[in-house]
């Protein structure tokens, strides 16, 4: 009959299986009846089934590789190969509030896939990406499980505010707050579990992320989790476990070595060998000093196993999709008691209720429990341990106990032997936990008003329940006080609520003009809470809640006071002809933040772009398959600061024992206002041989004003510094991608390499340097975090006392180099930089039938790292009895000794002051990942009633490649870094001081689809 | 607010009020506002930048030519032990930093006595408040700058004086040294004010009694001997005696709390509140960082009660005189008066009060020392130094004294007026403000 009947059209069966260029079978991909949300997706071995009707069309869709749209025709089995691509024009990539095609993009943003997250032996996904994104520097500052990890996109454009980018899960800006107690940050990201995560997109110049407005001089991280595809339900197990050692040790002085070189070292502060005699028994707990050789270093670190199980099932019908995944991950830490356990459940849901009506849900839940250790800078923190003598027995032969456990002379706790406080006691009597409980979600509805328009609303919650629970018991009463146990409890609860609402249209007119346009507002608001009791005095060592506690000692309740963001912002873009490109954005957000005057900031961006190689005098061409030029200038703010940076504050915490008392608090500036960066960029895309050769070059400027500077005034004042929009910095870089697809076929070997520079100077403080710890600050015409002062000089031959050189600037603008041995004498100059030069990585993908292999490389070039520890274990004894590096052995003896390391003098203070002594090469290469994979064939796996079947090994900072005589060039120490004091946190870069080595972490695991 | 669409609604949602704290405008309006502001310079005072602590040790240890030895592991104190400090020390900062939080609490007081309403409150509010300063700025310009025989004190720099609150910064608040002579005219301004204005009662607050007493410091920093013991003996009019045992003025087995009658001022401290860092340093059951040499200990006559506040073991020799670990910090004791008064009237040729050697006699017999004929200089200095140990004396001693001290690491002599004994001014106040003179050696 003729009449239109699609019921009864004829539908015909399809069937095929997508191969990848790069990887062979490709589980997971989309496959479309084109125009319609019939679909299916492919299984594990790259498979697919589906009825279509006539004339039909299916497009294969997956991250990570081309689209490709195939007519059926007659066909019964269509069998696909997918190009992988970074720079596929068609891929859709996240943006602020909607999404967009990467041929329309004129923003510069880096895209990532599951790919490079899942699976690995980290907490958070970020650890995931480092040397995978360019001009993204990831950095972790030690091997402490869940600690804060810092994302500097494109530099840091701040100096007492936030330098980590926004990050934003499925739409909703998430919280990032550090709620510890202790100045070692933890990362609220850990609670993401990083197998939900489907995609994650970094937005770095600012047409990408002037949307974002007040946030978004950092950089925007998106964040998509997996969501259900049309198809049979799929079930995913993965299981994996392993093992992690520390990346490096450092060389301490043996024990025949320490006795030497102390011997030495009090033969020249005139001791007699008397008195030397009596102090080596002594540290060796009055045995003969020769019976003992311990290796404290090696106390600190344990076996550390892990393990991680995964589960998940997805699928979903035309109208109803969901994705549903609940993980459990268990890792212990390379120092001793440090482990972090997690479980994660999430439940992504899609429902089509009408045509037009769309809604869902997006939930996270999230429970972890991490096993914490003290920051850096405590005695009781296991890398502390060091300082400890190889002379000293780990166990006291009079008791059998821990050294430093009871003091037999005594039979009280010990206060001096062994001379520094033993860090094995906190781990023997002590516990720091700390639990959270976290929940990220948010629902959803979008309605289609017509094809080209349509309206979505979304409503978010974050909420975080962060509970600290500390107890020291009796045997640490060394380092926590003589109170008969200390207990300490914190419970915090950090909340956000986040609404969005936005139009989206989306048209093309007479097949050649495409307009986009979004428009919206955002409303946000968040609050931290919390209390806090300690208590001392417990009834035994087994009690260790504060409720058995007999002395209630300190408490308090904190209360942020909340901020609230209210925003509009709007988005349009225009392509011609599907070459020519033009994007605008714009942001008005209010913040509570600032001062009635300044309440409202204005946020926008502009953005060109031409796609050359649309050109009719390019198009077919296939050596340069793709080129495309952009360019953007735009605006965006910071105010990532505490709440109220702008009042004059008195606080009631000035109480006198138990009188009411006041005092000033801060001193206000009812003028603050944001920060403001004007970015520009300019960036090319280029892909030669049918994309077989693309990548991308970007090169940007970034101008920071009105820094909204935590400004230091004179402490006679009272006060010790006041917010102020002072100031300037500038960070300014290149970017620089390439991936080429070496092979394609069943042997597949793809490279992606890149490359990022960035310089950071600060142009104008409007004022005095801001001092950081040892040589750490903020000075005008330097970069931010510079090292300053004395230049050290080496080691006069005549008498081995530590030289500095003098560094004057002479009447002729020379500087004197002259030397002195009084660093007083000396005067302070530029002696090094913790910002890198330049960081790259460079992965490698090989593939061969159901072998894969993946190998990322990571580099870290041109930074200097301050030795913080080594002004006690790097000076010769000069400051005290800790053991020294070996490097010392290479002292000065006798006049005429040239060497760069002074005279051994116990307590001398030869040579132990902040200078250029302490200050070292921080460049590192390192073998970040590498994962060896073989997925079985699908035979074999359904022989076991699988849809799929992998196994796979990899191995995490396999090799690190460096010059550096720390434990590891990767490195920031918490203390500094955490700290209360953004400003400090942001100048305080590449310290070490005792800092925990990172990880080598190697893993096997199974992963199985059925 | 978004939802209704109303620009107004919105706007006051951004009107977000701090809940910890409140605005400083609302801060000092009644004289109980005022009352508070004054209780909260005292607890300035407990930091451990203050007299909780290191204002004491920096001194002690400054002195100290090999009583005691640091045997911890801050390295701070170590500099000042060797007295080669560096123009980067932590402490030399915190302590300054600290000193003038202080006096601008007490200048918000003094700026808002209006507010109290009360006549006899707000005599006694102003007579705190400067007592508080003064004490301050003795004590910063005795770290800070040459000492008062060093030289010519009206042409040495001193440490800047403010005497009003700051409520902003401007290059007005980029202040130049004043020379030591405006400081200690300031201090004793502030003191004789307060002598008068305090009651002679006031509970554990400072009273006429304490004002009397540093006042008697300054005099006698300054060599101004009758002076200083008509100070000292106005402070001994008090309501005081001295503790029948010297260990219980200082520990009685338990956390102290109340003043015994000894104390004229003390630095309240509870498990909640302060922290007493001298404890920490000195305690055996703490950190135990000093180590007593038996270069004290042999000072010490036979059947002194004062060498039995020692714990004596294989490793280390400790003082106990901080074991409480939440005890007060003894900042001004009736021993030190009978001290003063018996120096300055020895020194001077009077006897207003009491003589030189009833004085020294009535310290001597609370320690269970025999009564002594007759009395020198050396002896009353001796005495001084014996009973005043760890309490923060020896550096002003030292330096009015003109005596020496010693450098550890070379054993060579350091004069009392060397520049190794004066800290620097904080390298980060150096570079904020440039008017300011750093100290010679820094």
């Amino acid at each position: 009959c003729l009449l239109a009947a699609p019921a009864w059209a004829q539908s015909q069966a399809v069937s095929g299986r997508v191969l990848g260029s790069d990887s062979g079978a490709l589980p997971g991909v989309t496959v479309l009846e084109q125009g319609t949300t019939n679909g299916a997706t492919t299984g594990a071995d790259g498979t697919f089934r589906l009825s279509v009707g006539p004339r039909a069309s299916l497009v294969f869709s997956s991250v990570g590789y081309a689209t490709q749209t195939v007519a059926v025709g007659s066909q019964a089995t269509v069998n696909v190969t997918l190009q992988a691509s970074a720079t596929e024009l068609s891929e859709a990539v996240v943006v602020g509030y909607g999404t967009q095609n990467k041929a329309d993009l004129t923003g510069s943003v880096t895209q990532l896939s599951s790919k490079d997250v899942g699976n690995q032996p980290v907490q958070s996904f970020e650890q995931s990406i480092q040397g995978k994104a360019a001009g993204v520097f990831i950095e972790s500052g030690s091997g402490k499980l869940g600690q804060g990890i810092r994302v500097r996109v494109r530099g840091v454009s701040s100096i007492s505010g936030d330098t980590q980018p926004l990050y934003v899960v499925d739409g909703i800006p998430v919280l990032a707050d550090n709620l510890s107690s202790t100045s070692g940050a933890t990362n609220p990201l850990a609670d993401i579990n990083p197998n939900d995560i489907e995609s994650i997109n970094v937005l770095k110049d600012a047409s990408a992320t002037a949307i974002y407005g007040s946030r978004a001089t950092n950089g925007v991280v998106i964040v998509t989790t997996k969501r259900g595809r049309v198809g049979a339900t799929k079930f995913t197990v993965a299981y994996q476990t392993g093992l992690s050692s520390p990346t490096h040790t450092r060389d301490f002085l043996n024990a025949a070595q320490y006795t030497e070189l102390l011997t030495e070292a009090r033969n020249n502060n005139g001791s007699s060998a008397a008195s030397t005699a009596t102090r080596l028994r002594i540290i060796a707990g009055d045995q003969d000093p020769t019976s003992y050789d311990t290796d404290w270093q090696h106390q600190a670190f344990q076996r550390a196993p892990f393990s991680q199980y995964d589960l998940s099932a997805s699928g979903g019908s035309e109208k109803t999709k969901f994705f549903i995944s609940g993980q459990y991950s268990d890792q212990n830490g390379i120092l001793v008691s440090n482990r972090y356990q997690r479980m994660n459940a999430r439940f992504n849901l899609d429902h089509q209720a009408t045509d037009k009506l769309t809604f869902g849900v997006n939930v996270g839940a999230t429970r972890s429990v991490n096993n914490r250790l003290p920051n850096d800078n405590a005695f009781s923190t296991p890398m502390q341990i060091v300082a400890l003598s190889p002379l000293t027995p780990v166990s006291d032969p009079r008791t059998g106990q821990p050294v430093g456990a009871i003091d037999p002379a005594t039979g009280t706790y010990s206060t001096n032997f062994p001379f520094y406080y033993n860090p094995l006691l906190s781990i023997a009597g002590g516990a720091y936990t700390t639990t959270v409980y976290r929940l990220l979600g948010n629902v959803y509805a979008q309605y289609k008003f017509t094809p080209d328009l349509y309206f979505r609303s979304e409503v978010g919650i974050d909420f975080t329940n962060y509970n600290e629970d500390q107890y020291q018991g009796r045997i640490t009463s060394r380092n926590s006080g003589p109170t008969n146990g200390f207990s300490y409890n914190a419970a915090q609860v950090n909340a956000k609520l986040v609404v969005n609402n936005y139009l989206n249209y989306h048209k093309t007119f007479a097949e050649q003009h495409l307009v986009d346009v979004t428009v919206g507002t955002a409303y946000e608001q968040g609050q931290v809470t919390g209390n806090n009791v300690t208590g001392t005095q417990f009834a035994s060592d087994a009690y260790r809640t504060i409720a058995n506690a007999s002395s209630i000692t300190a408490g308090s309740s904190f209360n942020n006071g909340g901020n609230t963001l209210v925003s509009y912002f709007g988005r349009l873009s225009y392509a011609y002809a599907g070459k020519y490109l033009v994007g605008g954005s714009a942001r008005l957000d209010g913040s509570s933040r600032f001062g009635a005057n300044n309440r409202y900031g204005l946020f926008s961006a502009g953005s060109l772009g031409w796609l050359i190689s649309e050109e009719d005098f390019l198009k077919g061409n296939t050596t340069l398959s793709l080129l495309k030029v952009r360019a953007s200038i735009g605006k965006t703010g910071n105010q990532g600061f505490g709440n109220f940076p702008s009042r004059n504050l008195f606080t009631g915490t000035s109480g006198y024992v138990g009188v009411p008392g006041q005092s000033p608090l801060q001193l206000g500036n009812p003028d603050l206002t944001w920060e403001s960066t004007t970015q520009y960029d300019a960036g090319l895309e280029y892909g030669f041989f049918d994309n077989r050769i693309s990548g991308e070059f970007d090169i940007y400027l970034k101008n920071t004003n009105g820094l909204a500077l935590n400004q230091p005034v004179p402490l006679t004042t009272g006060f010790g510094s006041i917010f102020r929009n002072v100031g300037s910095l500038e960070n300014k870089g290149i970017e620089f991608t390439l991936t080429t697809r070496n092979f394609v076929g069943d042997f597949a070997w793809t490279t992606s390499f890149n490359a990022a520079i960035n310089r950071n100077k600060i142009t104008n403080l409007n004022g005095p340097s801001i001092l950081g710890s040892n040589l750490s600050r903020a000075q005008e015409g330097q970069p931010l975090g510079v090292f300053v002062g004395p230049e050290y000089a080496g080691v006069d031959a005549a008498n081995g006392d530590a030289l500095y050189y003098s560094n004057a600037t002479m009447a002729d603008g020379s500087l004197d180099r002259s030397t002195t041995n009084d660093i007083n004498g000396a005067t302070y100059v530029v002696v090094g930089n913790p910002n890198p030069t330049w960081t790259g990585g460079i992965t490698n993908t090989f593939s061969y039938k159901g072998i894969d292999l993946t190998a990322t490389l990571v580099g870290v070039f041109g930074n200097q790292i301050y030795d913080g520890g080594a002004q006690y274990y790097s000076v010769a004894f000069n400051n005290g009895y800790d053991n020294q590096t070996t490097d010392q052995l290479n002292r000065w003896r006798n006049p005429g000794d040239i060497t760069d390391v002074p005279k051994a003098y116990l307590f001398g203070g030869n040579g132990t002051g902040a200078s250029s002594r302490f200050v070292r090469q921080g460049d590192y290469g390192r073998l970040r990942t590498v994962l060896l994979g073989y997925n079985l064939p699908s035979s074999v796996a359904k022989r076991g009633y699988l849809q799929s079947a992998r196994v796979f090994v990899q191995a995490l900072n396999l090799l690190t490649f460096t010059k550096y005589k720390g434990w590891d060039p990767e490195v920031s120490t918490d203390y500094l870094t955490g700290t209360g004091s953004t400003s400090q946190n942001n100048i305080n870069q590449g310290t070490d001081f005792y800092t925990a080595p990172q990880a080598r972490t190697f893993t096997v695991g199974v992963n199985l689809g059925f | 607010c978004l939802a209704t669409g109303s620009v107004t609604s919105c706007n006051n949602k951004l009107n977000v009020v701090p809940v910890d704290s409140i605005d400083a405008g609302n801060a000092l309006s009644t004289s109980d506002d005022v009352q508070a502001a004054l209780v909260g310079t005292y607890t300035s005072l407990q930091s451990i930048d203050a007299y909780g602590g290191y204002i004491q040790f920096i001194s002690d240890l400054l002195a100290d030519d090999g009583d005691i030895t640091f045997v911890g592991t801050f390295s701070n104190p170590y500099q000042f032990q060797r007295k080669t400090i560096r123009r980067d020390n932590g402490n030399a900062q915190s302590t300054w930093g600290r000193g003038y939080a202080t006096i601008n609490r007490a200048n918000n007081v003094l700026a808002n006595l209006d507010k109290v309403t009360a006549a006899a409150s707000k005599t006694r509010t102003e007579g705190e408040a400067r007592f508080l300063r003064a004490l301050t700025y003795f004590d910063l310009v005795r770290l800070y700058a040459r000492a008062w025989n060093d030289g010519t004190p009206s042409a040495n720099p001193g440490v800047p004086v403010v005497t009003t609150p700051t409520s902003t910064v401007t290059d007005a608040n980029l202040l130049a040294r004043n020379t030591v002579a405006e400081v200690y005219t300031q201090v004793i301004a502030d003191l004789t004010a307060a002598e008068s204005q305090l009651p002679a009662s006031n509970g554990i607050f400072a009273n006429k009694y304490a004002a009397a007493a540093i006042l008697s410091r300054v005099y006698l920093q300054q060599g101004r001997f009758t002076e200083a013991a008509a100070a000292a003996n106005r402070a001994t009019a008090g309501p005081y005696m001295l503790n029948p045992d010297y260990d219980t003025e200082f520990y009685q087995g338990a956390d102290l709390l109340a003043n015994t009658a000894e104390d004229i001022f003390t630095i309240q401290n509870s498990a909640q509140s302060g922290i007493n860092q001298l404890n920490v340093f000195y305690g055996e059951q703490q950190r135990g960082d000093i180590s007593i040499n038996d270069q004290l200990l042999n000072q010490f006559e036979a059947g002194d009660d004062r060498a039995g506040l020692f714990t004596v073991t294989t490793n280390q020799t400790y003082s106990n005189k901080y074991d409480a670990q939440y005890g007060s910090v003894k900042l001004i004791r009736l021993a030190e008066m009978y001290l003063t008064r018996a120096e300055g009237n020895f020194r001077a040729g009077t006897a207003v009060g009491a003589t030189p050697l009833s004085d020294i006699n009535r310290v001597r017999a609370r320690v269970g020392l025999p009564a002594l004929a007759t009395v020198t200089l050396p002896i009353i200095l001796k005495e001084r130094k014996l009973e005043l140990a760890f309490e923060g004396f020896r550096l002003g001693d030292l330096k009015r004294n003109q005596e020496s001290t010693t450098d550890p690491t070379t054993g060579a002599p350091v004069a009392w007026n060397s520049p190794r004994l004066v800290l620097p001014i904080p390298l980060a106040e150096i570079n904020v403000n440039p008017n300011l003179v750093q100290n010679p050696g820094y």
